[in-house]
């Protein structure tokens, strides 16, 4: 079922290596607004389902509708960006070369740039080569881009991968402020992370769906009424 | 963090825009650097050791005006300098183009890029027009070897000249769309360079078994490899079919690399446009086949028979057959194909040529085939042979076969145009200046960017 509220609607999306099934038949929605978080172990699907669902990666089946009106792979970056997770693009350009391709093909005027810039301070290392980035300014660099483009959808695989508590602190408020304009899908693996900023949870295991819905249903799921998502965790996989 | 109102971009803006951001990162690859230092010596060489030999050559042809009609700068020095380019396009320059399809794949940078508010078609569009700027930047010092010709005394005709960049850069667009489809295809920018120069060194083959092997089809098929296109245009001819050819191929390969390219399709459906192309392949190159468009643009009209006898040869309506019983690696056959069969094939709108079985001739004598050196000549019927490969033996005899009258007609000599000169003291511009101003961009291109706002103001 569709309702008004629901931005993305996602319903038996499946996607097969050969024999090996990656993810069976998953249903999720998105809500305008929303921050929801993708977790489950390693190899769960987490990056497969971001991948099918933001047209970089062909599912084998499934529907994926925005607003209620289905939208076809080719067709999906019109209303999602997706961000990769370990990626080093764009190695031999200058920081402020980058995030200026950002803001000048989505049409962005140079004063957006600069606050996106100014709020993942990254003002230090503009005129650096992005090869010869730290880790954690490189993922800055690639929230700046994320925070440059235009769509109502973020999909964000390791947002806070390479960052120390007080910087991911720091990211979650200012994702916190980004989900006031645009809905956020993050795949995540440090459930604190999660509890700490996602309105709603997605957990997979080998592909499938083992819960979806806040962190009381899920724990109302695993039987633990009062559990924290840690302990939801590993009752429910 | 708002997203705030944005402005309507126009099509043309984003083109603008990813172009000067794939010309930074070509101009930002230590590849492009790399091989403009290995082409500066390699093309100032040729240069330096073509106008010897070509002073050398001269300086009895000055003398002797029969001799002067053979000294011409097209085949002395022109092709010759433009044979190191030739070399560093097709080893080197698919280093570059893959670079600039297969970093963004490696690096990861391809996921985003998929996501840009632009197809795939454009994108590649993008690219090889940044490939081009590259390639222009690598011709600059061929082109700098031409000036310095110029500069010494040396004649220049200015027909032949374009037609000769014109085939290098078919020559490099073919190659680019190869280099292309290599890094579409493969995993890593290493297995795309592999892929890229099987391709190019497949075409050197190709035409040595072509020289080599008496086979129809073979023979046929070399008609359509890149160097024997390349090769029309450094005799000072404008085909049109061969122009076509390279164009079909570079720009169906780079076609080919948008399929493969994007992630969302699958390979099924990757492999079915796959195909699809290579059938269009196939069909637009038997249709340049039958382009016949051809322009002798050589000032000493090395590719044409009088007008007279191309206007009798045109009036051969039915198939004139000629069975050669001679090895390809003969040089008595490569001189008629020069001289006469190359001529006919343009001229004669039914044409068959196949080499007939005759023993071939050993290295220290005859393998007793009475036949072999002999040239049968049939049309309407009728029948002659002869072993002359010149043209003005043959001509007649294939006059007499249609039936027709051929005037002989007066044509202008081609004077030649020998030059006695020394660009010894020009080597240090190559080997020298031109490395060093290379070396210059280089440091000026990797040298740390200033930001393009006020840092202060946020």
């Amino acid at each position: 079922m569709t309702d008004r509220t629901t931005l993305l609607t996602v319903r038996r999306l499946a996607k097969r290596y050969g024999d090996a099934e990656v993810l069976a038949e998953v249903d999720f929605d998105l809500r305008p607004g929303e921050i929801l978080g993708i977790i489950g172990p390693n190899g769960a699907g987490k990056t497969t389902l971001m991948e099918c669902l933001a047209g970089l990666l062909p599912a084998d089946s499934g529907e994926v509708r925005v607003r209620g009106e289905p939208l076809p792979p080719a067709r999906r970056r019109e209303a999602m960006f997706y961000l990769p997770d370990g990626i080093a693009p764009w190695s031999d350009q200058a920081v402020w070369r980058v995030t200026g391709l950002f803001r000048k093909l989505h049409g962005f005027d140079p004063a957006r740039e600069a606050v996106v810039v100014g709020r993942l301070e990254l003002s230090p290392v503009l005129g650096k080569r992005v090869a010869e980035l730290s880790k954690g300014y490189r993922r800055r660099l690639l929230l700046a881009l994320a925070l440059l483009t235009p769509q109502p959808i973020l999909i964000l695989d390791e947002p806070f991968d390479g960052f120390d508590l007080r910087q991911t602190l720091h990211v979650m408020d200012l994702l916190r402020e980004v989900a006031r304009e645009r809905a956020l899908i993050l795949s995540i693996h440090q459930l604190k992370d999660a509890e700490r900023i996602c309105d709603r949870l997605l957990l997979l295991n080998a592909g499938r769906r083992l819960g979806f819905g806040t962190l009381a249903d899920l724990a109302a799921q695993a039987g633990a009424a009062h559990a924290d998502l840690e302990e939801v965790f590993l009752g429910l996989t | 963090m708002a997203l705030p109102d944005r402005l309507r971009i126009a099509p043309v803006r984003i083109v603008h825009i990813l172009l000067a951001h794939e010309i930074r990162g070509l101009l930002a690859s230590k590849a492009l650097w790399a091989m403009l230092l290995a082409l500066a010596p390699l093309v100032g060489y040729g240069f330096v050791q073509a106008v010897a030999l070509f002073a050398e050559a001269s300086r009895s042809a000055i003398e002797f005006p029969e001799l002067a009609r053979g000294m011409t700068p097209l085949d002395g020095v022109l092709v010759p300098t433009l044979g190191a380019f030739y070399l560093a396009v097709t080893l080197l320059f698919p280093f570059v183009a893959i670079r600039a399809v297969g970093q963004d794949k490696q690096s990861g940078a391809a996921k985003l890029v998929e996501q840009f508010p632009v197809g795939a078609v454009t994108l590649l569009v993008v690219k090889m027009l940044a490939v081009g700027a590259a390639w222009c930047l690598a011709s600059v010092p061929a082109i700098s070897a031409i000036g310095i010709w110029a500069l010494i005394g040396g004649h220049l005709y200015t027909p032949e000249l374009f037609n000769l960049l014109l085939g290098h850069a078919l020559y490099a667009f073919a190659i680019t769309g190869i280099a292309f489809f290599a890094a579409a295809i493969a995993d890593s920018v290493s297995t795309a360079a592999i892929v890229a120069l099987a391709f190019t060194l497949g075409f050197w083959v190709l035409d040595f078994a072509a020289g080599s092997v008496q086979s129809s089809w073979l023979q046929a098929l070399s008609q359509m490899s890149l160097t024997a296109a390349l090769r029309q245009f450094e005799h000072g001819l404008f085909s049109l079919p061969h122009a076509l050819e390279a164009a079909s191929i570079g720009a169906t390969l780079i076609a080919a690399a948008g399929v493969w390219l994007p992630g969302g399709r699958t390979p099924p459906r990757k492999i079915g446009l796959t195909v699809g192309l290579a059938t269009l392949l196939a069909a637009l190159l038997a249709a340049a086949g039958q382009a016949g468009v051809y322009r002798d643009v050589s000032e000493d009209r090395r590719n044409s028979f009088t007008p007279a006898d191309e206007a009798a040869l045109a009036h051969m309506d039915k198939e004139l057959s000629i069975t050669v019983y001679l090895s390809p690696d003969d040089s008595r056959y490569k001189d008629m194909e020069a001289n006469v069969l190359g001529k006919l094939r343009r001229q004669v709108p039914k044409l068959a040529i196949r080499f007939g079985e005759a023993g071939r001739v050993g290295l220290y004598g005859s393998s007793g085939d009475d036949r072999y050196g002999l040239v049968v000549y049939e049309y309407a019927g009728k029948r002659e042979q002869s072993r002359s490969s010149a043209p003005r033996e043959i001509l007649p005899i294939l006059h007499g076969l249609a039936g027709v009258e051929s005037a002989p007609a007066e044509m202008p000599v081609y004077p030649g145009y020998p030059l006695v000169a020394d660009a010894g003291a020009w080597g240090s511009w190559f080997y020298l200046g031109l490395p060093i101003l290379i070396l210059l961009f280089w440091w000026r291109c990797r040298r740390p960017a200033r930001t393009n706002f006020n840092q202060e103001e946020i």
